[in-house]
């Protein structure tokens, strides 16, 4: 549908995409989403581009690719579910314990981190400051530019941050072993799987 | 709904206006006709009407807050079918693990579901927040959005965390056993958030039952109610996109 873009002066990158052809004749007003006019506009420190974006209506564009992407999940999960058994071991038995006991993966970071410094480091003081550090980045951060080149350092933080939290969890999940040594040898296994030495 | 003439036949004009009162609007067969179909259905309201191109490329967005999303459905739709068969009590639940494996119909896929899909969401939600840091879509305006995106991921992570105690088997009791021992380090509140917690000094009954009403009722509402306002500030204060 051809169309002319109007509004230019409110530089919501939005513009009203208006029917060239029924203008003149029928009043048409194309809705726009509320929220995205000139009043958020003006919000601080935002970078927006000044020249008119290209949009699209939600309802195909967007919902297409969310239905499409579900589907594809949802046929990988299941072609896993099939080929994969949800692990069950014995009965839980509060008298053995395993060796080594290990927490659910993704606080497997944290076991690694209780080895190596006291508890009240690394169970409380550490989570702790992560949590909070994460909630307050946006306050922290005041560059107001999103382009990568601009923002070297906060990406640089973040990538030595995950790099951290990745490998920990990796070296908890395939190379901690018995009494969550080192262990080189049973790389795949999992959590609280130990096969007989 | 187009307005063709029907009234030639009775039924199909009756079977147009019950299309026509649950539907609107028909096809997307022009922008604007998309646009209404968009504003006057609920489920599709959930989207702005318009959004910029560069918003929804799939290279940009890798689709992974609306994967987290589409997760926590499955989990929620899967997870209703696992209760039907799950008696939160150390005496029966290992045992109604065993029965979902062995002799429910499609026990062993959906307890197998439920499973990797949860394990997907803590990643999934986890790579949306790498992607949005990368992007600096936290940036004003949207700093209180990534706030409660933060505790979307730990909502995420309990929920994980609550599941995992369930089957009650092995690995289950040790994983929370270690998983809890790391809220006792805490200075002065740290046994009691314990003991709160497992409703004891050990993983037994009163843990059970405890996770089970955290994994099934608190943890999802409250997941819920976050994720609800997360996408209404989506919404509200724009997309980003374009790089």
């Amino acid at each position: 549908m051809a169309t002319v873009v109007g509004d230019t002066s409110g530089d919501t990158g939005e513009g009203e995409a208006v029917p060239v052809a029924r203008t003149a004749s029928v009043a048409v007003r194309t809705p726009r989403p509320r929220g995205t006019g000139p009043e958020l506009a003006s919000m601080p420190l935002v970078v927006r581009r000044r020249e008119e974006e290209e949009t699209v209506v939600t309802f195909p564009a967007l919902v297409w690719k969310e239905f499409l992407a579900g589907l594809a999940m949802f046929i990988f999960l299941l072609g896993v579910s099939i080929q994969v058994n949800a692990p069950l071991l014995q009965r839980a038995n509060t008298a053995i314990t395993p060796n080594p006991a290990k927490a659910p993966w993704y606080f497997l970071g944290l076991q690694e981190l209780l080895e190596r410094f006291p508890p009240v480091m690394a169970g409380v003081a550490f989570p702790s400051f992560v949590i909070i550090f994460m909630l307050l980045t946006p306050y922290l951060d005041r560059n107001p530019s999103r382009r990568p080149q601009d923002r070297k350092v906060a990406i640089g933080l973040f990538t030595i941050y995950l790099c951290l939290a990745v490998s920990f969890v990796v070296i908890g999940v395939f190379f901690r072993g018995l009494a969550f040594n080192w262990d080189w040898t049973r790389i795949l296994g999992h959590p609280g799987i130990t096969p007989p030495v | 709904m187009s307005s063709k003439p029907t009234e030639g036949n009775p039924l199909r004009a009756f079977a147009s206006q019950i299309w026509g009162s649950i539907f609107r609007h028909g096809l997307p067969t022009t922008d604007k006709v998309a646009a209404r179909t968009a504003l006057t259905n609920f489920f599709l309201h959930v989207h702005p009407v318009r959004v910029k191109k560069s918003a929804i490329r799939v290279s940009y967005t890798l689709c992974l807050g609306g994967l987290s999303f589409f997760l926590f459905i499955l989990l929620t739709i899967s997870g209703l079918f696992l209760m039907f068969y799950y008696i939160p009590s150390v005496d029966q639940a290992y045992q109604n693990i065993k029965d979902l494996q062995f002799v429910a119909t499609f026990g062993l896929v959906i307890r197998n579901l439920h499973r990797w899909a949860a394990h997907g969401m803590v990643i999934t939600v986890w790579l949306h927040m790498a992607r949005v840091f990368y992007q600096g879509a936290y940036k004003p305006p949207r700093e209180f959005n990534w706030a409660i995106g933060t505790f979307l991921l730990l909502i995420t992570l309990l929920l994980s965390f609550s599941g995992y105690l369930l089957p009650w088997d092995q690995l289950a009791v040790w994983a929370i056993t270690v998983g809890t021992n790391m809220a006792k380090y805490a200075p002065i509140a740290g046994p009691y958030t314990r003991y709160l917690l497992l409703g004891g000094r050990n993983v037994g009954q009163g843990a059970l039952i405890r996770f089970y009403v955290l994994h099934v009722v608190a943890l999802p509402l409250i997941g819920f109610i976050l994720m609800v306002i997360h996408f209404w500030r989506v919404r509200k204060d724009g997309f980003t996109g374009g790089l």
